[in-house]
């Protein structure tokens, strides 16, 4: 089976900016893969010419096996910026995107009664778009994205803006397209969320691809390779204790985090010191440390010439 | 996945635009009142002013008091009213030629087409009874009215500043009013000609003026008969409720791209369907509720000429040549206005862009008068083939020209408004498929033509 997205070289400039730089990536169909980057870093602009919205200026595009025009039916988008009729009803609109997506009148309303419930927002179908919340209208738009079944699915920060309880429905509710066998690409800066959602994260900044590895992966690459302790007694004798243990290559007291944070020689085993710290320094919680997928990203990035970028302008 | 998948297509995409463009404009409140009941209200109205201003069919019934020197302008008006009584009512169309307002001294006792049935008794008092007394019987309501002659105006020269004096009731219905002065002026002007010895009939014919039968004769030696309502009025009308439809129609393209654009919904269409696709479909949805405006107006146009007794003025014909015309000229309006709804953000930031459009929208007004004082002259002539103000100018010469236009110059017209509106339909779309995605400032026009050449 052809991949659900195959990117070869795609490169985007406006002006004197460059948007995106020669870009390679596949996703193979079923999977769910998140695109990171900080603000203004191409994600959007990469969105865009995945759904033919904008044409890039190199390399070449294949979305489901063929040209995403052709494809239409078979995709279903989540633009950043959200929209919607606001004095349609939302029954209406979400009937007007079906039949754009080629989904025949019959049982279409029942389909979307069906959404509806799904993503929580009963009793909304005959209500104007405008009379909805902004979080009820994201989610009104995520049905309009996802309506027709699509094998592919893009959604462009689709938790941006929702409360933690909408938050949750709609990544249950991609949670499910994905088991049902979906191909799903998202885009996001929430971390955590990534990190809970996706098998798989590509990281861009500035236009260049960084990272391109599955979560965990990438938390192992990056793993800082040290061993918390939260010690019960004086912090200070605590880490003099510590520093003076064969395999601690240093001990550093974090009054943000009430722990100490041991650096593990280079060679040294940590399970072993673990057991050997447990021993010698009384403490209320002892554990190797662990890297977020938030400290991934800003070490990346930050390594990557940091953020800073001139906005793009002129594209939608 | 997809096993319900209804491959409708491009085609069922367009329909699908479209349908929601036509149902989204019409069924508008603005809509509805400023191009449905604004129009029957209007028609509604102008019935109703006559009947509420004149009183209606109502028939004028009851005595009036008529106080004269010697009882001639009485005996005037009693045979004036008898005369009118047995003539019938307004309701009888005036004879062919009947000017609309009939000079002194020609009144030949008939009734005039708007006066009300009559059914009036005329009692003469002299100019020495109690008239304060009689002027109370108007007041309470029991005459119709106190008709006083002052005897100066049965000399054979009057002097000014002399009138007749006409006491109605308040309630007096405006036409009964204007029906009993004018009654009163013509008795007295045919009992002055009597007083003076002359002969009224023989005066009538004196002052008879011949009309004049005027007649255009073209080119080619065919003679055709001069009518104002054909050669100014009917062209306007046609052109005018062109110009409304197309307008209208073409401005809303522009309000629902901008709407479009600016509520941030174009992203998820563009992700259904292309620029192409949607523009056809807006295009298409506009041109609909043009012909519905058109339809509207059309038939209440048409009923209204029915009333006149003026059908012959237009034809089947006429009216399948006006859609055509309609249709080339809103196409290329409408692709117009889509490139500029495209280009910009707000309806604020397309008061720039708008107005070159808007001017070009104006000619064919600015050009009604001289077209229609000439519509075969070399202006209308060649300002027929250039789009995209052709099609309008079109309409005023083909509904205008009684001496008729060669049909070679339709032939071209429409053949070059046709491949006009193709072009500008072209033009647009290509800016439109650009510019629909573009956000910041608006573009200059320099910058339209770059993106209509872009790839």
């Amino acid at each position: 089976m052809t991949p659900a997205l195959e990117i070869r070289g795609v490169s985007k400039r406006f002006g004197s900016l460059e948007a995106v730089r020669p870009l390679d990536l596949v996703a193979q169909r079923g999977a769910l893969i998140g695109l990171l980057g900080p603000n203004g870093a191409g994600k959007s602009t990469l969105i865009r010419m995945i759904m033919s919205l904008i044409r890039p200026d190199t390399g070449e595009l294949r979305v489901l096996g063929g040209d995403a025009l052709d494809m239409k039916d078979r995709i279903g988008y989540l633009p950043e910026e959200r929209g919607v009729y606001r004095r349609m009803r939302v029954e209406d609109f979400l009937f007007y995107i079906g039949r754009l997506k080629g989904l025949p009148p019959s049982g279409l309303r029942a389909r979307i009664a069906g959404w509806l419930e799904r993503v929580e927002l009963p009793g909304v179908a005959h209500k104007r778009c405008q009379e909805l919340s902004k979080g009820m209208q994201q989610k009104v738009q995520f049905v309009a994205a996802v309506l027709h079944d699509p094998e592919l699915i893009v959604l462009d920060e689709p938790f941006s803006g929702l409360d933690p309880v909408n938050a949750r429905v709609l990544i249950q509710a991609v949670r499910d397209l994905h088991r049902e066998g979906r191909t799903i690409f998202l885009s996001t800066h929430q971390m955590t969320q990534a990190e809970q959602l996706c098998q798989r994260i590509v990281l861009i900044n500035r236009g260049d691809k960084i990272l391109d590895a599955t979560v965990g992966d990438a938390l192992t690459r990056f793993s800082p390779r040290g061993i918390d302790v939260e010690p019960v007694i004086d912090p200070e004798q605590a880490c003099s204790a510590l520093r003076q243990m064969p395999g601690v290559a240093s001990a550093q007291w974090r009054s943000e985090a009430s722990s100490i944070q041991v650096a593990i020689d280079e060679g040294a085993d940590a399970v072993s010191l673990l057991a050997a710290i447990a021993q010698s320094v009384p403490a209320r919680r002892i554990e190797v440390a662990r890297v977020s997928l938030d400290d991934v990203f800003v070490r990346l990035v930050e390594g990557h010439g940091g953020h800073a970028r001139v906005p793009v302008r002129g594209a939608a | 996945m997809g096993q319900h998948r209804f491959t409708s297509g491009r085609t069922g995409r367009i329909r699908a635009i479209a349908a929601r463009e036509f149902k989204q404009t019409v069924l508008t409140k603005t809509f509805i009142f400023g191009a449905l009941l604004l129009p029957i209200a209007l028609v509604a109205v102008g019935a109703a002013i006559p009947l509420l201003v004149g009183g209606g069919t109502t028939p004028v019934v009851g005595t009036l008091v008529v106080a004269d020197h010697d009882g001639s302008v009485a005996a005037q008006m009693r045979l004036s009213f008898d005369a009118m009584r047995a003539a019938g009512t307004r309701t009888a169309p005036a004879p062919a030629g009947t000017p609309l307002t009939m000079p002194l001294g020609e009144f030949d006792g008939a009734a005039m087409p708007d006066d009300p049935p009559v059914d009036i008794t005329v009692v003469r008092v002299p100019l020495s009874a109690d008239l304060q007394q009689e002027q109370a019987r108007v007041q309470s309501g029991e005459i119709l009215g106190l008709v006083e002659i002052p005897v100066e105006l049965l000399q054979a020269t009057p002097p000014a500043g002399v009138d007749i004096s006409v006491l109605v009731p308040t309630a007096s219905p405006a036409k009964t009013t204007a029906m009993l002065g004018r009654v009163a002026r013509e008795a007295t002007v045919t009992a002055r000609v009597a007083a003076a010895g002359g002969d009224l009939a023989a005066v009538r014919a004196l002052l008879s003026s011949p009309t004049a039968a005027t007649a255009r004769v073209s080119n080619q030696g065919q003679r055709s008969a001069e009518r104002l309502e054909v050669r100014v009025i009917l062209p306007a009308a046609f052109m005018f409720l062109m110009w409304i439809a197309s307008f209208s129609s073409a401005n809303h393209l522009l309000t629902s791209t901008i709407e479009e654009k600016s509520s941030k919904v174009i992203e998820v269409l563009l992700s259904a369907t292309s620029p192409l696709e949607l523009l056809a479909g807006k295009i298409l949805g506009q041109s609909l509720v043009g012909l519905l405006m058109l339809g509207m107006y059309g038939i209440a146009g048409l009923a209204g000429l029915t009333l006149l007794a003026m059908t012959d003025l237009v034809d089947v014909f006429t009216i399948l040549l006006f859609v055509a015309w309609f249709l080339l000229g809103y196409f290329m309006s409408a692709a117009m206005m889509a490139a500029v709804g495209s280009a910009v953000s707000d309806l604020r930031e397309a008061q720039t862009l708008v107005s070159p459009v808007m001017l070009l929208m104006m000619l064919p007004l600015m050009l009604w008068l001289p077209i229609s004082e000439n519509p075969t002259g070399i202006i209308a002539t060649v300002a027929s083939f250039i789009p995209p103000i052709g099609p309008f100018v079109m309409v005023l010469r083909t509904t205008g020209a009684v001496e008729g236009i060669p049909s070679w110059q339709v032939a071209v017209a429409l053949l070059i408004n046709a491949a006009g509106a193709i072009g500008l339909v072209w033009l647009g779309a290509r800016i439109f498929r650009i510019g629909i995605l573009m956000q910041g400032k608006p573009p200059t026009p320099l910058e339209l033509l770059r993106w209509a050449r872009a790839r």
